[in-house]
């Protein structure tokens, strides 16, 4: 099966190393990912839909009438997957929306019809599972994970038609194929708080600050996410915080893809682990994991 | 002092006829992480009950509660009992207040990036030689002329102010 990828805006013009992880697990796993020209800013669901709801859908179809592999559309990163599943179920459910997208559409000499699939990268690899387990060379043996599952990969659960919007599972099972401990703690379920930096940066300082806690709490040593919004809430403000308030954050913060690659066996240089800003190095050393 | 405005309210229930499916529970604003930090300063209840008064000059000028603190963790939505599409509600007021030019200014910043370059996030040059030493490709993003023409004809480029105070 192959898929278009839709690659977005935070993950290759700001964090590409997010980029190169999940590229070597696909690749490995036998599927082929079709790199495509032309495509916009998905565009951002914390964004540009809040100003103005009606270019949202409509650079949204026009992304989604580029594709035409036969998978659909994959993307890495939650709040693209949420914006492309979101504008197929706008069109698909109000033909007026549907009328409304395609005369903008029309001027640019585009059209769409709603039907091309989006997928988020961890649901293909839950789809894949099986295989994942069977390529890990070197298990995760150690790694005592906070699964941060992040909102839009969930919810809406109507748009995004996947796990379960309160008890998800598919990530913990991921991580646990590789042989790392998914460790629960109270406030797994919460937002991580980066989209409300744009409006209020202390409250969203507030709410990364809260999970964190929880997290320390639970003897967790490391974080996974699959969203780049979350990557950076919880990677740029721990310095932040521990300079604010006197914690001890050091958490290293982890893309589903990295540990998936760390454990088929890629090394950290070709991962692009030196571009963290909080280095695993540490943890690796800890816990006598040497990949 | 409240005023309510017809056209206001008629205005969200066309766009959205489930806001007038709230019986004021408040599930929403005990589920909301938001609410829960300002220790109820914003109150997805709140905008529910005035958008459903029609009370525009709270929501839009005054923003009591700010529609712009709500996290889009879209919780509120998976738990109400009435199915009112609470995220979808605020987003609208919020076009509304992008419409009056009441918007904080990151998510102009954001708007002015996708305008003059299709993307949020333009490849620096820094980025391209990072993203060679890391072995990925240079894929091309959208022609910016055809962007442009989408985000005039939604409108979208009249709300932009040309540069940031």
């Amino acid at each position: 099966m192959a898929y278009d990828l839709f690659l977005g805006c935070v993950i290759p013009a700001r964090l590409p190393f997010l980029e190169t992880s999940s590229r070597k697990v696909f690749e490995k796993l036998g599927i082929k990912l079709n790199d495509v020209d032309g495509f916009s800013c998905c565009p951002d669901p914390t964004g540009i839909e809040l100003i103005d709801h009606k270019a949202w859908l409509a650079l949204g179809a026009r992304n989604l009438s580029l594709c035409n592999t036969n998978g659909g559309v994959l993307s890495f990163c939650s709040g693209c997957v949420e914006t492309l599943k979101g504008v197929n179920y706008a069109i698909n459910k109000d033909s007026r929306v549907k009328e409304e997208v395609n005369n903008v559409l029309k001027k640019v000499g585009k059209s769409y019809d709603g039907k091309v699939g989006v997928k988020h990268f961890a649901e293909l690899l839950y789809e894949y599972i099986d295989k994942v387990k069977a390529y890990v060379d070197k298990p995760l043996d150690g790694f005592k994970v906070a699964v941060h599952y992040g909102c839009h990969y969930l919810r809406p659960s109507e748009v995004i038609n996947w796990d379960d919007p309160f008890e998800p599972k598919t990530v913990d099972e991921i991580i646990r194929a590789l042989g790392a401990e998914s460790v629960d703690y109270e406030m797994k379920m919460e937002c991580c708080g980066n989209p409300v930096e744009k409006s209020d940066k202390e409250l969203s300082l507030l709410m990364i600050d809260q999970k964190l806690k929880a997290i320390q709490e639970s003897g967790a040593n490391c974080v996974v996410v699959v969203c780049p919004a979350c990557y950076q809430q919880y990677e740029f403000n721990q310095r932040e915080l521990n300079k604010q308030n006197e914690s001890n954050y050091d958490f290293p913060i982890f893309y589903l893809s990295e540990l998936v690659a760390l454990a088929f066996g890629f090394k950290p240089e070709e991962l692009g682990f030196n571009f963290h800003r909080i280095r695993p190095t540490k943890l690796f050393e800890s816990i006598k994991f040497s990949p | 002092m409240s005023v309510i405005n017809f056209k206001f309210r008629n205005e969200v229930l066309r766009h959205n006829a489930s806001l007038s499916y709230c019986y004021q529970c408040s599930t929403c604003s005990g589920g909301c992480p938001v609410a829960l930090i300002t220790k109820g300063k914003y109150n997805p209840r709140k905008i529910i009950e005035e958008a459903i008064l029609g009370l525009q000059n709270k929501l839009v000028e005054d923003q009591e509660p700010n529609s712009w603190l709500c996290s889009t963790c879209q919780k509120c939505v998976e738990l109400c009992p009435q199915k009112v599409e609470l995220t979808e509600i605020f987003i609208l007021i919020k076009n509304l207040c992008f419409e009056s030019g009441k918007v904080p200014d990151a998510f102009i910043a954001q708007g002015q990036a996708v305008l003059e370059n299709g993307v949020a996030i333009p490849y620096s040059k820094a980025i391209l030689t990072r993203r060679d030493k890391l072995g990925l490709p240079t894929i091309k993003t959208a022609p910016v002329d055809e962007i442009k023409q989408i985000l005039v004809e939604t409108k979208f480029e009249k709300h932009i102010p040309k540069g940031l105070e």
